[in-house]
């Protein structure tokens, strides 16, 4: 796994009507950096991080990992750099509760061809081992806990071995106990692949582990840390 | 395209049902094989199929219902159109006092009681006597005991109608009856039969002239079964008539001195060959007398019966396509439930062609789970309708399901699935940001 270092250079992402709802002069993170994202309710952090995986097209501007202009590639080609170059994390986990903790885990098992296939299974199954889930990867989980679930995530997000992992408030929906131990593994797992981290989250104790932290408000970075 | 078409007909019938439904099944297999190609998105399908099990099972239970209805329909039309012809087969050829061939088609054949002109002895002398004619059998008709009728004829008849008795022996004299497979009489049963059939008959009309059961005919299938089969002689003796042989004359059966013959319905006559029975007809087709087979006859209704198939299967295609449409809008609805994961999977970079198989599989899951229960549905519904109406007409409807149905219901199958391609189109084409923050 490479480092991939992020620049985006003069993005703007608009909603409906043409409204602005983003708008980023410039912003470059060195690969392996951990970058904390924060700010009020709707400034747009989300959208800042939708944009820097490539879920959304905007209407002008450049999203470079490495070498790869993400805002200048069709669906199909965003689609495949998500595949192959990050890991996401959401707020709520969005797990299949019907799964087991390895089915949604090795999820992308079920699009790969067959040796990726096999990667992918055993990275979901090495990732579960090392956040403390091993003993219960058959199990559904619909019996998990909160922060249970959100270890499942990071292990779905990090099967692949990407180097990027981007996550959207990871630690909004755990007690204390589950955020900070949340926050050790993805600190620690940062450090150990060498992968740029990016959060967006309103927990000051997440921040507090970043390399880095920018404040987004009414749409623009205001504040570069 | 005629050498297409000779090869086709080359194949036997079962060759051309099995290569129909493949044929018919072949744009929903293509359909699989191109959507799933390279892809196992089989436990996630399973695990949509379970997260909404109740509303799934619905949208399976309404599908299996139109299908079903469907299927049943037209098995059971065909089962009917079997069973009639069935009852009719072993009649040749009715001749009767000119009116309605129907009439007297239901009269002589499914036992359905109707006034008609008689004929004379003389004219059933003349059919009795044809040398092309190797049965003539008169009947009378009038009495019943509980809901069996009371039918005269000859033992000749009855022998041409049952084959071998199923036990006990022909009737001899005038007190002795045969009962018909489905009378609820044991052999060494005596019984005085009620004047007139059904609520209006008279009880005690026939006091002093008590029938013993001697025989029981094996089963034929159609209304005889429930029918008491006596000498012709007992019933017109019973009415106070001629018995058809000269006074102190003390035989039954032919043949019957027209000077005494008191005059029947119907005369069922049978000739040893087919033109015989042409030559018949064409014969006692006059002024006095109508020939008729029963069998055209009854295949003039079954034409009938044909159009009113063709509507009811249009009907049958119109309700499953109305139930597709509904199927369809169902599952459009049912994939914006499962918006939020089918938006994770295209976030986590699975290309879109999987998450288009994984809403195909689902509604394709979700067809051929309904398709098949509605096969089990159809053949429930027609063993039940079958049943209801063996027990009201006598009739032996033994509808099952065959072909024709199988293939209707490949062709839904095909086109739902193929139509399901829609919903699963509209579920790659949602705005992936919208759909996670939902």
């Amino acid at each position: 796994m490479t480092a991939l270092d992020l620049s985006v250079r003069d993005l703007v992402v608009t909603g409906e009507g043409g409204r602005v709802l983003l708008r980023v002069d410039a912003l470059d993170v060195p690969g392996g950096t951990r970058l904390g994202i924060r700010g009020p309710s709707g400034a747009g952090k989300s959208t800042l991080l939708h944009a820097l995986a490539g879920l959304l097209r905007p209407a002008s501007g450049a999203v470079r990992w490495g070498g790869t202009d993400i805002a200048a590639l069709g669906d199909a080609a965003r689609a495949r750099f998500r595949r192959e170059t990050v890991g996401l994390v959401f707020q709520d986990f969005l797990l299949f509760e019907e799964l087991s903790a390895l089915g949604n885990a090795a999820l992308a098992a079920a699009w790969s061809g067959a040796p990726r296939r096999a990667a992918i299974a055993g990275g979901a199954a090495s990732m579960l081992d090392h956040l403390g889930l091993s003993g219960h990867a058959r199990r559904s989980v619909a019996s998990f806990s909160g922060g249970e679930r959100q270890r499942v995530a990071v292990s779905r997000a990090l099967a692949g071995n990407p180097p990027v992992l981007l996550a959207d408030e990871p630690t909004a929906s755990l007690d204390r106990a589950s955020a900070d131990r949340l926050i050790e593994d993805l600190a620690g797992l940062s450090a150990a692949r060498g992968m740029t981290l990016v959060a967006v989250s309103h927990d000051a104790a997440l921040h507090a582990r970043m390399d880095r932290v920018i404040d987004v408000v009414d749409g623009a970075i205001r504040k570069a840390g | 395209m005629e050498a297409i078409t000779a090869w086709w007909q080359g194949r036997s019938a079962a060759t051309q049902d099995v290569l129909l439904l493949l044929l018919l099944l072949a744009p929903a297999i293509l359909a699989g094989l191109a959507v799933l190609r390279g892809y196992r998105p089989y436990a996630l399908v399973g695990a949509m199929l379970w997260r909404y099990r109740f509303t799934n099972a619905l949208f399976v239970a309404l599908i299996a219902v139109s299908v079903g209805i469907g299927v049943g329909l037209i098995a059971q039309e065909r089962g009917l159109r079997k069973g009639t012809a069935r009852a009719a087969e072993k009649f040749d050829l009715i001749v009767a006092a000119p009116g309605s061939e129907v009439q007297m088609l239901l009269a002589a054949v499914y036992l359905q009681p109707v006034d008609v002109p008689l004929l004379d002895g003389p004219t059933y002398d003349a059919i009795a006597r044809h040398e092309n004619v190797v049965l003539a059998a008169p009947i009378a008709y009038g009495d019943s005991f509980g809901a069996s009728p009371v039918i005269g004829t000859t033992a000749p008849f009855v022998a041409h109608l049952s084959g071998d008795l199923a036990a006990g022996r022909m009737f001899a004299a005038l007190g002795e009856a045969v009962a018909g497979a489905a009378v609820p009489l044991a052999i060494g049963d005596a019984f005085e039969p009620a004047h007139g059939v059904g609520a209006s008959a008279e009880h005690g009309a026939h006091a002093g002239h008590a029938l013993t059961v001697v025989g029981r005919m094996q089963p034929t299938g159609s209304p005889w079964d429930r029918a008491i089969l006596v000498p012709v002689e007992s019933v017109w003796a019973v009415h106070g008539l001629a018995t058809g042989h000269a006074p102190g004359d003390a035989r039954i059966g032919p043949p019957f001195d027209p000077a005494f013959f008191p005059g029947t319905p119907a005369i069922l006559v049978r000739a040893e060959q087919l033109w015989a029975n042409y030559a018949l007809r064409s014969e006692f087709t006059t002024e006095r007398t109508m020939a008729f087979f029963p069998g055209a006859v009854l295949a003039g209704l079954h034409s009938m019966l044909g159009d009113v198939r063709q509507v009811m299967s249009v009907m049958a295609v119109l309700t499953q396509v109305l139930v597709t449409a509904g199927v369809l809008a169902g599952l459009v609805i049912l994939t914006r439930l499962y918006a939020r994961r089918l938006a994770l999977l295209r976030a986590i970079g699975a290309p879109a062609r999987f998450v288009f198989s994984v809403v195909w599989c689902y509604a394709a899951a979700l067809i051929g789970a309904g398709a098949l229960l509605g096969v089990a549905v159809g053949l429930a519904a027609v063993g039940a309708i079958s049943r209801l109406v063996t027990a009201r007409t006598d009739i032996l409807v033994e509808a099952t399901l065959a072909w024709p149905e199988f293939h209707l219901v490949a062709g839904f199958v095909s086109l739902t699935v193929l139509l399901a391609l829609l919903p699963a189109f509209m579920a790659v084409s949602r705005d992936i940001t919208s759909d996670l923050r939902s």
